[in-house]
């Protein structure tokens, strides 16, 4: 027994770790979500620029691989400005991340009957990651001359008066990557000095708090417990609701895991000494 | 027949049956969505597969995934910066206003293909390259002090107070100091400075554990994204069922 245990087959806890998915996806039990105030500061932040009908500006840097936790993000955030009547402004650092986010303008969009150039633009995917963030600081029509449609962005209701991001009262990236402290954060904000915040996948939110304590950023929202927050702020329970049941399980069976580990190590290794 | 090789087979043969009996119940639509579904789903098994054990059902989707990822770039960079910012503006296309300036850039980037070309003319990409080190090099070194160096330092040198925030400040000050000392590596670390080496240890091992939670966390995120499109896409289970 002994032995079993301080050599369990990895895929006896990867059978643990699905059983952990599955059965509390296929059950229902109240689990507490309560949002964190990095999480509130952004939906404070669009509640406020809904008061004076702002913009917003979202960059869906991601793709499929990480859609399951950045995607519920997008989700809330466009159904929370679309609700409020903030005007939407979507662009992509990264291409895989432009079907996404056509995914989610088209799926909120036809929630709240919101209309494309007067509520929302997509500008696509444009390459340059810094060079084209600053060249959007300098002259935002001439870094995006055409929307994701061709569509002249001097002409469109929503993009008309940007001049640069500056003209932007928030600047909401949802990132996957390195783009918010590689490129977004010092050749955006920290240069033109806009409201910025995030949405992220959970391996990067540790390697962010530090901007939240500097005031380069005033909100965040980490992985899927940040998307869950997000979606009980705007009372529209969603795939990451669902989601914080099966890891909040997996969670308790990997620290079991850990500390079974941990105590047969400790108990082996006393063993060994007392030899 | 190995035991891999029957693994193999019951498992191609329960996909093939699960999936007529979907189709033939009308569960799964019988049109390009439906089919969209099908291959996702086998797609997504193939590279779970992995756990098991390395399989050519792994690779093959894995390759796969490479492939698509590498032309849907493609065809995304195509649209929206070659043909958008390089060729409608220099030739004038889509009623675009003509731009010959752009043929400057347009030379560097064509330049740098050279590479790929023969020997004899591949130095010429060492003229663009020398272009975007030079480019990148001044645009990155103060923009990366400014908002990663001087921007941190500010927040880690407030005054102390007694209270939370001045906690939080005490502890921040406190991990910033022994971290470095830590890898200060031109004294011994003995005595003061070994103590407070120790005890940027611990503040290094704590963050470590920190984002090996949030790994553990994302990770599990993704695994509950693929559970739920195998539960509610495919079979059209109605969650939650109990």
């Amino acid at each position: 027994m002994k032995d079993f245990l301080l050599n369990i087959d990895r895929r006896i806890i990867f059978v643990f770790v699905a059983l952990g998915v599955i059965i509390p996806s296929l059950t229902e039990f109240p689990l507490p979500i309560k949002p964190t105030s990095t999480v509130q500061s952004i939906y404070d932040t669009i509640e406020e620029i809904a008061a004076k009908n702002g913009t917003v500006l979202i960059s869906f840097d991601y793709g499929p691989g990480s859609m399951p936790e950045v995607q519920p993000m997008a989700l809330s955030v466009l159904r929370h400005c679309f609700n409020k009547k903030v005007k939407v402004v979507g662009m992509c650092l990264w291409p895989t991340g432009v079907g996404l986010a056509q995914l989610a303008f088209d799926t909120v969009s036809k929630e709240f009957g919101a209309q494309y150039g007067t509520d929302y633009v997509f500008l696509g995917f444009k390459p340059g990651y810094t060079t084209l963030i600053l060249n959007m600081g300098r002259n935002f029509h001439d870094a995006f001359a055409q929307d994701l449609q061709g569509n002249r962005t001097t002409e469109l209701a929503v993009t008309r008066n940007i001049k640069g991001l500056k003209d932007f009262d928030y600047v909401l990236c949802l990132a996957a990557g390195n783009t918010p402290d590689g490129a977004w954060i010092p050749f955006g904000q920290e240069r033109y000095k806009f409201k910025f915040g995030l949405g992220c996948t959970a391996v990067m939110a540790p390697d962010q708090f530090p901007y939240l304590q500097s005031g380069q950023m005033n909100g965040l929202m980490g992985g899927l417990a940040g998307a869950a927050e997000y979606e009980v702020l705007i009372k529209t329970p969603g795939t990451a609701t669902e989601g914080m049941r099966p890891q909040s399980i997996v969670h308790l069976i990997i620290i079991l895991f850990i500390i079974l580990g941990n105590v047969m190590y400790f108990l082996h290794g006393r063993q060994k000494g007392g030899a | 027949m190995n035991r891999d090789k029957l693994f193999f087979f019951v498992f191609l043969c329960l996909f093939v049956i699960l999936n007529a009996y979907l189709l033939s119940s009308g569960k799964l639509a019988a049109n390009w969505d439906g089919f969209g579904i099908i291959i996702a789903v086998g797609i997504t098994l193939s590279l779970y597969s992995f756990l098991y054990k390395d399989n050519p059902l792994f690779k093959f989707a894995e390759n796969l995934y490479v492939g698509v990822a590498a032309a849907y770039t493609l065809d995304q960079v195509w649209y929206t910066a070659v043909l958008a910012d390089v060729l409608n503006p220099i030739f004038g296309l889509n009623d675009t206003p003509v731009d010959l300036v752009r043929m400057l850039p347009a030379i560097l980037g064509l330049c740098m293909l050279t590479q790929l070309a023969s020997p004899t003319i591949s130095w010429l990409s060492r003229i663009s390259f020398a272009f975007v080190v030079g480019l990148g090099s001044g645009l990155a070194i103060p923009r990366t002090i400014a908002a990663n160096l001087l921007a941190q330092i500010e927040p880690s040198m407030q005054s102390l107070s007694a209270s939370a925030e001045g906690f939080n400040l005490f502890v921040i000050l406190v991990g910033v100091v022994t971290v470095l000392v830590y890898f200060f590596y031109s004294v011994e670390h003995t005595g003061a400075v070994g103590i407070s080496s120790k005890i940027g240890i611990w503040f290094l091992m704590i963050s470590f554990g920190a984002s090996f939670g949030y790994t553990i966390m994302a990770r599990l995120s993704l695994l509950i994204g693929r559970v739920g499109f195998l539960l509610q896409d495919w079979l059209k289970l109605q969650l939650p069922l109990f």
